[in-house]
């Protein structure tokens, strides 16, 4: 008999629902589709589909390990807690903890509920700061609030759908199902910005490949051009907006040809895509009455840039300037990479906001304190990036990192290494032994998402849930029950109650998420089994929750026009050593790093090398066909892959999925610089050469010593000699 | 207005298939998935209502009062298409492992104590393995169209279609085109409505 769980997909944040299909040995034999899922309304992608089957990889943790004599060794959970319960109160003030955005909402809240009472500080940080920061604190400061204005199905609704610096076809494959089912059956006009022609271009109305970088100067050259035809909406303008003059003015200092010229894209055809986007077609089946509007949806071709807020301003002031916020069929989405991105930081694992975006002043820290019976630390913390650089500086000397990879997910790796290195203590909570675990003094092993119990938020802030569906691999446990059961060996020396660490479920901690964060009160695991996935804001049990956001006005009162203007492209522009540009990205078969779905056979059959795709232009000087081995350098690192020698890319650049396959990661090239403002690092851009064949590989143990966890690459990318 | 399929009050919603299977009576469909619109093409559905014999997963709940699932002419009827479609399948191609929905054939061809063997079979070889997630075998496809439906109306891909007329007609990735180097994306909606072993998983997902 097989047991049929619905649940949540773990991959990205798109959030359908998958039903496993459990048989009577305990094994994942199918996962269905759900048609009843509002998100995915019956679509899947490969990795939903196929890709599940890495919860019983043979690579799993199964016990705690402890280092002994320099190497990992098994230990028991008492063992390995009690010594972490010992270790951690030294590094008081100089300790870090990263959460997981692949983890449960339940485990983000007890997670950062423990570094703030137990370890006193409010230095905790997730991935978002590596994808969305720029957009979030855009978002923030223009509008109140961080998050997807609109849900999945107005797409469909909308006359005009952009994708900007994303490709859905490859990261969220069912919101490309759903954007070829608008184009296809509802008439909606699709405009495309990317450096690379991706799928989704065939059904685009426009498609501009700008330079990378030129972001500024692209949406400001829109912004002119819809200003020059007067499309512009004035009422929205008058009545929902502020600060409108002093931007005008800075995108008045350049014409539609100057700011086209910039980004390197036609200005005949800038104009066209900003027309439409500002009075877009009525799609088929629109209401005679209503307005037909245009969806923004963006990735990380914004966001990883030095300067990522500043794009997604502009971005953000050309929804302003349209009036495409706040009704059906419009909005602002950023695509969120990872299952629980959104949920992560709604349950306050960021460092300057407690759970719900609450800020650190005293009305709130009261409030926790009436909760918690101990106060949360005032003083913000540090941000995910910083707290890495912090490490070689000397500030942060210990760390627990959970579901999280900084050996594979920061830029410029050899530099992450040596920090991660440098640490005194380091602790990691995953379910593989990865690059970073390796490197651990204590690993905890945590059950995967269809081992426990909990809920994810997806793209469109719809909390779902998270179901058992197969019994704890070994002796893993939930990362919320871990985090508990350290916590209360350590309360009492913090004066923090243990009680404050007994939960009776998952669901109970959800109540207590609930309770302190008011866009989530109206919420239970109750009703969300009783009523499938619910949007926040959902103030009270009888809310519906809420579709499409700011529909009266924004959450800061008026939505704030912030002038941005074009800066230099990148920290690293190409010269006559690295003359071409690196762009990164994903590829369909492939999650991030890969240290999933590189444990799922039949996607590694798939793509087993990492791909480097280059311009025919650019391949044909360097000898360089289709499949040959080739090598990529930057000033940081090399990366081996095969050569995919096509028109999609610009001449001049080379698109790597950030994957790490065959011991070669994007990461190794990639530049620790970052945006000012939301220190994400720039991943999108940086110099690199390329060589036909691949360069010796070094291996060289010596650089992690670590022990080598099987089928996972020790780190053998040496800096190239000469540019350390 | 009120709706009996064999004498059950049945809420006349959707279509008469819907009604029939809220009744909670068993109703061959092979090309209705419930992730899907009707297809109407396979005519294993077909019904008594009001006097005529039709498709229930296309016709109207609303426009009939009295259905009946039962009766010496339509179980004939039914049991005649499925012999027709049992001899679109090779002998013991149904028996193979497949997706959620694989026995579906099997079961209604049991429950209609269809022959196998009453039409000569028309056997078809293709099959297509290049797939890393599943496998095609047309020896045990019935040309219901729910993996072309799955493709296109669901997922919006369009990598399969119906090729070819008549006795030559088949599913396909495209002209001489293999699943790996079409543009199927691997979703595997295809695997998951097919009503036969057609199409299936492999490795890691096969029982
Ligand atoms: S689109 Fe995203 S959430 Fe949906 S099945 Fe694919 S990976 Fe999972
Ligand atoms: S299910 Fe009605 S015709 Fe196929």
């Amino acid at each position: 008999m097989t047991r049929r769980v619905p649940t949540t997909c773990p991959y990205c944040g798109v959030g359908c629902g998958i039903v496993l299909n459990v048989d009577d040995s305990g094994r994942i034999a199918w996962v269905d589709d759900d048609p009843a899922n509002l998100s995915s309304v019956g679509m899947l992608c490969v990795k939903g589909r196929f890709g599940a089957t890495f919860v019983n990889h043979p690579d799993r943790l199964t016990t705690p390990l402890v280092r002994r004599d320099g190497v990992l060794q098994p230990a028991t959970w008492d063992e390995a807690l009690d010594l972490v319960a010992r270790r951690l109160p030294e590094y008081r003030g100089r300790f870090g903890s990263f959460a997981s955005a692949k983890a449960t909402n339940e485990d983000a809240f007890v997670q950062q509920k423990f570094v703030r009472l137990v370890m006193g500080t409010n230095n905790i940080d997730h991935c978002t700061r590596l994808c969305h920061s720029p957009s979030v604190e855009a978002m923030l400061q223009q509008l109140g609030s961080g998050a997807t204005s609109n849900s999945y199905a107005d797409f469909e609704a909308a006359g005009c759908v952009v994708v900007i610096g994303c490709d859905p076809g490859s990261n969220h494959p069912v919101i490309a199902s759903r954007l070829r089912r608008a184009i296809d059956d509802r008439g909606v006009r699709l405009v495309v910005v990317n450096p690379r022609r991706i799928d989704l271009c065939d059904r685009a109305q426009v498609f501009l490949q700008p330079e990378p970088g030129a972001d500024v100067a692209l949406f400001n050259g829109m912004a002119r051009a819809i200003l020059d035809a007067g499309v512009e909406d004035r009422d929205f303008i008058a009545s929902r907006t502020e600060g409108y003059a002093a931007w005008e003015a800075a995108v008045l200092e350049l014409t539609v040809e100057q700011h086209a010229a910039l980004a390197a894209v036609d200005a005949g055809l800038l104009r066209e895509a900003a027309l439409l986007i500002a009075r877009p077609p009525a799609p088929v089946g629109h209401p005679p009455a209503g307005r037909p509007g245009t969806c923004l949806l963006w990735g990380m071709g914004i966001t990883q840039h030095t300067q990522g807020t500043a794009n997604a301003h502009a971005l953000i002031n050309l929804a302003l300037l349209t009036g495409h916020l706040g009704h059906p069929g419009a909005g602002i989405s950023p695509l969120r990479g990872q299952n629980n991105v959104q949920g992560c930081g709604d349950s306050g694992c960021i460092p300057d906001s407690l759970p719900g975006y609450q800020r650190l002043d005293e009305g709130n820290l009261a409030s926790f304190e009436g909760a918690w019976g101990a106060s949360p630390p005032a003083q913000p913390g540090l941000k995910a990036t910083d707290m890495i650089e912090r490490i070689l500086a000397g500030d942060i000397r210990a760390m627990y990192i959970v579901g999280e990879n900084p050996l594979l997910s920061e830029p410029n790796l050899h530099h992450a290494t040596m920090a991660i290195q440098a640490l005194d203590f380091l602790v990691v909570q995953d379910i593989f032994l990865h690059e970073t675990a390796a490197l651990a003094d204590v690993v905890l092993p945590a059950c995967s998402f269809a081992e426990k119990d909990g809920t994810f938020t997806n793209s469109e802030r719809r909390v779902q849930r998270v179901r058992p569906a197969i019994a704890a691999v070994g002796e893993s446990r939930p990362d919320w029950e871990i985090i508990c059961d350290l916590a209360r060996r350590m309360a009492p020396g913090a004066g923090v109650a243990r009680g404050q660490f007994e939960y009776a479920s998952a669901a109970g901690v959800f109540d207590e998420l609930a309770r302190l964060t008011p866009f989530l009160r109206g919420l239970s695991h109750e009703r969300l089994d009783r009523e499938g996935g619910l949007q926040w804001p959902c103030p009270t049990p009888g809310h519906p929750g809420s579709p499409v956001l700011y529909a009266e006005s924004f959450p800061r009162g008026r939505g704030l026009f912030v002038p941005v203007r074009q800066g230099s492209f990148a920290d690293e522009t190409p010269d006559a050593d690295y003359a071409l540009i690196l762009n990164t990205g994903r590829v369909l078969y492939h999650w991030h790093g890969g240290t999933l779905t590189r444990r799922v056979r039949g996607l590694l059959a798939r793509v087993d090398t990492v791909p480097v795709a280059i311009h025919p232009d650019d391949a044909a000087p360097a000898a360089i066909s289709g499949g040959d081995d080739v090598t990529v350098y930057s000033r940081r690192g090399r990366l081996r892959g095969a050569a995919v020698v096509t028109d999609a890319v610009r001449p001049g650049s080379v698109f790597v999925p950030f994957v790490k396959l065959n011991e070669s990661a994007a990461n190794f090239l990639t530049n620790n610089a970052y945006d000012p403002q939301s220190r994400i690092p720039e991943y999108k851009v940086c110099a690199v050469r390329i060589e036909k064949g691949h360069a010796a590989r070094r291996r060289d143990a010596a650089a992690t010593g670590a022990l080598r966890p099987q089928g996972e690459a020790a780190i053998d990318h040496e800096p190239v000699p000469g540019h350390e | 207005m009120s709706l009996t399929v064999d004498g059950i009050e049945a809420p006349a919603e959707g279509t008469l298939l819907d009604a029939v299977l809220a009744a909670g009576i068993g109703l061959p469909h092979l090309c209705t998935d419930d992730n899907l619109a009707a297809i109407g093409a396979c005519r294993t559905c077909l019904v008594e209502a009001d006097g005529r014999i039709v498709a229930a997963c296309s016709a109207p709940a609303s426009q009939f009062h009295q259905v009946a699932t039962r009766g010496a002419v339509v179980e004939r009827i039914r049991r005649g298409v499925l012999e027709l479609t049992a001899a679109m399948v090779s002998p013991g191609s149904l028996d193979r492992p497949g997706g959620p929905h694989a026995g579906e054939l099997a079961a209604a061809l049991a429950s209609h104590s269809a022959r196998l063997d009453r039409y000569p079979h028309r056997t078809r070889t293709r099959s297509d393995a290049t797939n890393t997630f599943f496998s095609f075998h047309e020896e045990a496809c019935i040309l219901c169209g729910r993996c072309v439906a799955a493709c296109q109306e669901l997922q919006h891909i369009g990598a399969i279609g119906m090729a070819g007329r008549g006795g030559a007609t088949r599913v396909t990735p495209g002209a001489d085109a293999t699943f790996a180097d079409s543009i199927c994306t691997s979703c595997g909606s295809c695997v998951a409505a097919c009503p036969t072993p057609a199409l299936s998983p492999r490795e890691a997902f096969a029982p």
